[in-house]
């Protein structure tokens, strides 16, 4: 951005047409004529991470409608977009990424950052290890739309923020022609405001000679006072239980227990109880099993005639500071029945052998828990970091992770 | 050529190997991820023949927020607006399943409007969720109109959750023992209205879309997902339903008062795209069934039983699991007897769901992999977490 | 057929060419060329900025919602914003494209369009060129526009580009030949492949235009001119070779500013020229549509010729709009399929039961 002009092309005009006379008037119409074409024409860029994108994406829809400020054509390309609404968290994967498109997109270029992770990181703001605390981090920021999403609305305002100040940024003399035309031919807006005002002040002229006269007619009335809120009480309930499946857990440990007689169950508080008999249909079956028993049993509870544990719905690791426990969750669609397989890790270069070739879907689930917990499965065709940059130090839901760059720890 | 370090060069996590063959005419071609049919901010890397896949590797990661780390340092109670932002378009379902978990743990229970008030506006965020999804579907395939329709009559069901609670996305409604606060007056009318809205615009949602012959011939015979597949890699929701295997947690294993309810879960027969668009379609009327139902005996008295002083799980670890608007969410809290959890884990229908994604897409076009994940309905953020 | 006839200049016969011939008789010839193609010039560019809004306003009109309407009466106003920003923006060139290539893309399918637009008879006497071989004549030309697109995917050195423009280059090429084979037909029944003569080979009612004058064919041979152009042209549903939601942006994914704006601009002169085309074959062009009626015959008569073609031509323009809004797009090999298994076929057939009719003299 030079002294004068909005760009490079109004600057040479500027240059060539300030000696003439009344050249001066006439760059600054042309200023006024491409900042006027420049904020009602702002194209926005596809470009959505999270929750306000949804926003963004209702702002465009028949209900709110941004096309009617000139902000319809969304490009999927940069290179013909002006406008990127950051809409969602930034994390550090995605950072690099972002600036890419900054740069991609010809200048000028306008950046609104939406919703409050953009701003600052928002909910994320504390504790993770990810998320880039604000866009402006990365790239120039000129509006700022809060909320956690903004709705629609606050964005349409953001929008005509950002229009007022594309008519005003880098002309030599924003002020001079806005002033000229700052009487539009036909102002609805001003028509509607005097027109409300009028109503309001009829009515209260109304009002007044009605309540002269309801004092009159009634000289010893007295407003009610306003009640003061009560707060409801609300009754302590039991929870109910839940309806009963077709097998019963005792039935599963029995069958469990013939093949595997080394099998018990995880023990982990007090109200769990202590023998399967007395396990309800409420609680999950949490067997704890022998790390040389893992793939075999894994392979036999999903084989098995009566406990067909047909879908693996999640694999995970806890980091109990001494040990891990590697935690396989199955279902069955059959006896739509659900128990939890745990097997303990030593804390020291955990290994365990991957279940890959039994269920497909543990692929991803282990290497899950090996980015974020630095456990690694013997014979996983494919053992990389899925969430994480290659080059992130550490395992960050382990407990002793620490990593003063990234994390801010909550102060309370 | 050094092979080796064309090797190095490649895109990772490719089983297939590179074709050195002059001959061959075999790329790579970034999706992502910034790309407007990837739904945000997943990234593919398709390795192609000419227009046919080879093979699609993921890349997750892109909006990973470390949200099972913030979780351990926050109160239960905190933790319940978290999971709006799971999947934030059944952000109302999410807090369902968080609450259920812990009033697993603490035996509190919920009256009988408040279990009604959770039901109906599950099922509410469930069709607002599959308009959106419509919508987006149709977008993805060309057809841009679908998408300002299907949220046009979203904005029925927003305003409705708008009055109910203030938020428009990310509602932190439901709290264990109930909902914090009580439907408006106007909330059986209004619910009553969308019915009618919705059996109307559904008719036009299948002349508009379903019935035309160009989307039908774009989505049948397109990546087809057997049932031994769709189970071995997890899937669950209308992904896991289309390929011909019926489980649906609200009628395998009913949480709150489904149980009391009567619908149906469509099942589908091929596992194509469009057997999974029709499903999601055949859930909306599902939907809009139990919600008939449940504003004819839609009870008075309290919506919720008595709020703690404070939310202290006892020790051990307690599981939950709705059915969302994609699939089977599990919450998994591990509780050492504090104000915070020791870890919470969710399990995210749309991680299994999309790793389905290579098998599907093989051998079909590029055109054909928007197809797929139109119709598989991922929210990338629930993915990454 | 009669060779193209170059070097004459056509006389503009109307009240402003015979002005002009009496005030300077020795130059008119040259000043009359002026001000046709300096008032072609001004329909060039003023017609996309109409129809980039008219556009607009149709889909948000099929999508409830507005549109446009901060820029002047309805947002009259915003396309000519978006020129003036995109003429005023940064223009870019990706790393390793060919300089050259990469600017002359854009401007070979705006030249095209300008260039068959020379032959569109606008009114009686509102032509640029009336050559005898007319509509080989915009066959020709409009092949232009593949090399341009074609030249752009492959100087982007962007996958993306290249796709598209392979997809669109594919795409184009095969639709045009079953959009000749269309045209040939009404040259066939015609006997002429002069523009203005096909116009006034349809004089008389509605009934005499071709759509109606083919018994049968007549229609059938509209609405397949309708999908190959709309296929041509590069719309939804065919819109393959831009198809957002797979390929970003196409061709034109690398184009910023003015040089994107000439794409975006080329794209809907080719429309308002498919849709002439089509006036001009199917519709009766610049005649007026008579019903039979004198008295109100003679009322359609005193309407200019011109405003009948415009708003033939709009009508026409307003069905392109109408699918682009509501189907969704084609995949590629179910294109190729449309056109090489089931249009050109259709089309043979058509021409030939078309030379029976002529044969038996069953043309009204």
């Amino acid at each position: 951005m030079g002294i004068a002009g909005a760009s490079g092309a109004t600057e040479q005009i500027a240059e060539i047409l300030d000696k003439y006379p009344g050249g001066i008037k006439l760059v600054d119409s042309i200023e006024y004529l491409v900042s006027w074409a420049r904020a009602n024409s702002l194209w926005p860029l596809v470009y959505g991470t999270a929750c306000c994108a949804m926003e963004m994406m209702a702002a465009g829809s028949s209900k709110h409608d941004w096309a009617r400020f000139g902000v319809e054509v969304a490009r999927a390309t940069p290179r013909q977009a002006d406008l990127i609404v950051l809409a969602g968290t930034i994390v550090e994967k995605m950072g690099n990424n972002l600036v890419t498109l900054y740069k991609q997109m010809p200048a000028p270029k306008y950046v609104i950052a939406m919703g409050s992770c953009a701003i600052s990181g928002g909910p994320f703001y504390y504790d993770t290890y990810s998320v880039i605390k604000g866009g402006d981090r990365l790239i120039p920021v000129d509006v700022y739309v809060p909320g956690c999403p903004p709705r629609p609305e606050a964005l349409l305002y953001g929008i005509m923020e950002l229009q007022e100040k594309i008519r005003k940024e880098g002309r030599r003399n924003p002020w001079n022609i806005r002033n000229v035309l700052k009487t539009p031919f036909l102002d609805l807006h001003t028509e509607a405001k005097l027109d409300w005002a009028a109503k309001e002040k009829e009515q209260e002229s109304v009002q007044k000679v009605a309540q002269e006269q309801f004092k009159i007619k009634n000289p010893d009335y007295k407003a009610p006072k306003a009640k003061r809120i009560v707060k409801e009480k609300f009754e302590d309930l039991p929870r109910k239980a839940r309806a009963g499946k077709n097998v019963l857990n005792q039935d599963f440990f029995a069958a469990l227990l013939e093949k595997f007689p080394d099998i018990h169950l995880f023990r982990q508080s007090e109200i769990q109880p202590v023998t399967v008999s007395d396990l309800g249909p409420e609680y999950l079956l949490d067997v704890e099993i022998p790390k040389e028993k893992y793939l075999e049993l894994v392979q036999f509870v999903k084989e098995d005639e009566r406990l067909q544990m047909d879908l693996l719905l999640q694999l995970t690791a806890i980091d109990w500071q001494d040990h891990f426990d590697i935690l396989v969750q199955l279902l069955s669609t059959v006896n739509d029945h659900t128990m939890f397989l745990r097997c303990s890790l030593a804390k020291d270069e955990p290994a365990i052998e991957t279940i890959t070739t039994i269920f497909q879907g543990a692929e991803w689930h282990e290497r899950e828990v090996y980015d974020l917990f630095g456990i690694t499965f013997n014979g996983h065709p494919d053992m990389r970091r899925i969430f994480l940059n290659n080059d992130f130090p550490g395992h960050p839901l382990r407990k002793d992770f620490e990593d003063p760059t990234r994390v801010v720890k909550r102060p309370y | 050529m050094d092979l080796q370090a064309v090797n190095n060069t490649l895109p990772e996590g490719f089983r297939s190997a590179f074709n050195y063959d002059e001959t061959s005419e075999e790329y790579y071609l970034n999706m992502g991820p910034q790309h407007p049919s990837t739904h945000g901010v997943l990234r593919l890397v398709l390795k192609l023949n000419g227009e046919s896949v080879i093979e699609v590797v993921p890349h997750l990661g892109y909006i990973h927020r470390g949200l099972e780390k913030v979780a351990e340092n926050q109160t239960y109670l905190q933790n319940i607006h978290l999971t709006d932002r799971l999947d934030y378009l059944s952000s109302h379902i999410n807090n369902l399943g968080y609450c259920l978990a812990i009033e697993q743990a603490l035996g509190i229970g919920v009256p009988l409007r408040g279990e009604y008030i959770r039901v109906m506006i599950c099922e509410l965020q469930r069709i607002q969720s599959h308009l959106l999804w419509w919508g987006v579907c149709g977008m993805d395939l060309g057809a841009v109109t679908t998408f300002l329709y299907g949220f046009k009559e979203r904005e029925l069901i927003t305003d409705i959750f708008e009055e109910l609670c203030g938020a428009r996305l990310t509602m932190n409604y439901f709290r264990p023992g109930g909902s914090f606060v009580d439907v408006p007056d106007t909330f059986i009318p209004r619910v009553r209205q969308v019915i009618e809205e919705l059996k109307r615009a559904l008719d036009e949602y299948n002349t508009l879309l379903t019935e035309n012959i160009i989307f039908q011939e774009r989505t049948r015979a397109i990546g087809i997902l057997d049932s031994a597949k769709a189970l071995s890699y997890g899937c669950t929701g209308s992904v896991l339903r289309a390929s011909g295997v019926s489980y649906d947690v609200r009628k395998n294993d009913p949480y709150s008062i489904y149980d009391q309810f009567d619908f149906d879960v469509p099942i589908g027969t091929v596992g194509g795209s469009f057997d999974r668009y029709r499903l999601k379609m055949e859930e909306m009327v599902e939907s809009i069934k139990i919600l008939e139902q449940a504003v004819q005996s839609f009870p008075q008295g309290p919506h919720r039983s008595k709020e703690r002083a404070s939310y202290k799980l006892p020790k051990g670890s307690y599981y939950s699991q709705v059915e969302t608007a994609r699939g089977l969410l599990g919450t998994y809290i591990v509780a050492e007897g504090g104000p915070k959890p020791y870890r919470i884990k969710y399990r995210s229908p749309c991680f299994s769901n999309l790793h389905a994604l290579n098998d599907m897409a093989v051998g079909h076009k590029i055109a054909d992999v928007v197809t797929i994940l139109a119709t598989l309905d991922f929210v990338v953020p629930e993915i990454d977490r | 057929m009669n060779p193209l006839q170059t070097n004459t200049l056509y006389p503009v016969q109307n009240s402003i060419g015979d002005m002009v011939r009496e005030i300077f008789p020795a130059s008119a010839v040259y000043i009359n060329g002026f001000i046709t193609i300096i008032s072609l010039l001004m329909l060039v560019s003023l017609l996309p900025v109409f129809l980039i809004w008219l556009e607009r306003k149709v889909a948000a009109h099929f999508q409830a919602r507005l549109g446009p309407m901060r820029v002047g009466y309805h947002g009259l106003l915003q396309s000519t914003a978006d020129g003036l920003k995109l003429i005023f923006k940064e223009i870019l060139k990706p790393e390793g494209a060919d300089t050259f290539v990469f600017f002359l893309a854009p401007i070979l399918p705006a030249t095209a369009t300008f260039l068959v637009m020379t032959i569109l008879p606008f009114d009686h006497h509102m032509q640029v060129a009336d050559p005898a071989g007319g509509v080989i004549y915009v066959i020709g030309i409009s092949g232009l526009s593949i090399l341009g697109i074609l030249l752009a995917g492959w100087a982007s050195n962007n996958k993306y580009s290249l796709l598209g423009a392979m997809r669109s280059g594919a795409q184009m090429i095969s639709f045009e030949i079953s959009l000749a084979l269309i045209m040939l037909l009404i040259v066939m029944v015609t006997g002429t492949a002069s523009l203005r003569e096909i116009v006034l080979s349809q004089q008389g009612t509605i009934l005499d235009w071709w759509i109606f004058k083919l018994p049968v064919l007549g229609s059938i041979a509209f609405i397949m001119y309708m999908i190959s152009s709309t296929a041509e042209l590069n719309r939804a549903p065919f819109d393959i070779s831009e198809a957002e939601s797979e390929l970003t942006g196409g061709f034109a994914t690398e184009y910023s500013g003015i040089s994107f704006a000439m794409f975006f601009f080329a794209e809907f002169v080719n429309m308002f020229v498919s849709a002439g085309i089509a006036t001009t074959l199917f519709f009766g062009g610049f005649l007026a549509p008579q019903i039979g009626i004198g008295f109100l015959d003679s009322v359609l008569d005193f309407l200019p010729g011109f405003f009948w073609f415009f708003l033939k031509t709009f009508l026409i323009i307003f069905l392109y709009m109408w699918f682009r809004w509501t189907f969704p797009r084609l995949r590629v090999d179910q294109l190729m399929y449309l056109e090489w298994k089931m249009l050109l076929p259709a089309n043979i057939l058509l021409l030939m039961v078309g030379g029976v009719f002529l044969a038996l003299g069953w043309i009204l």
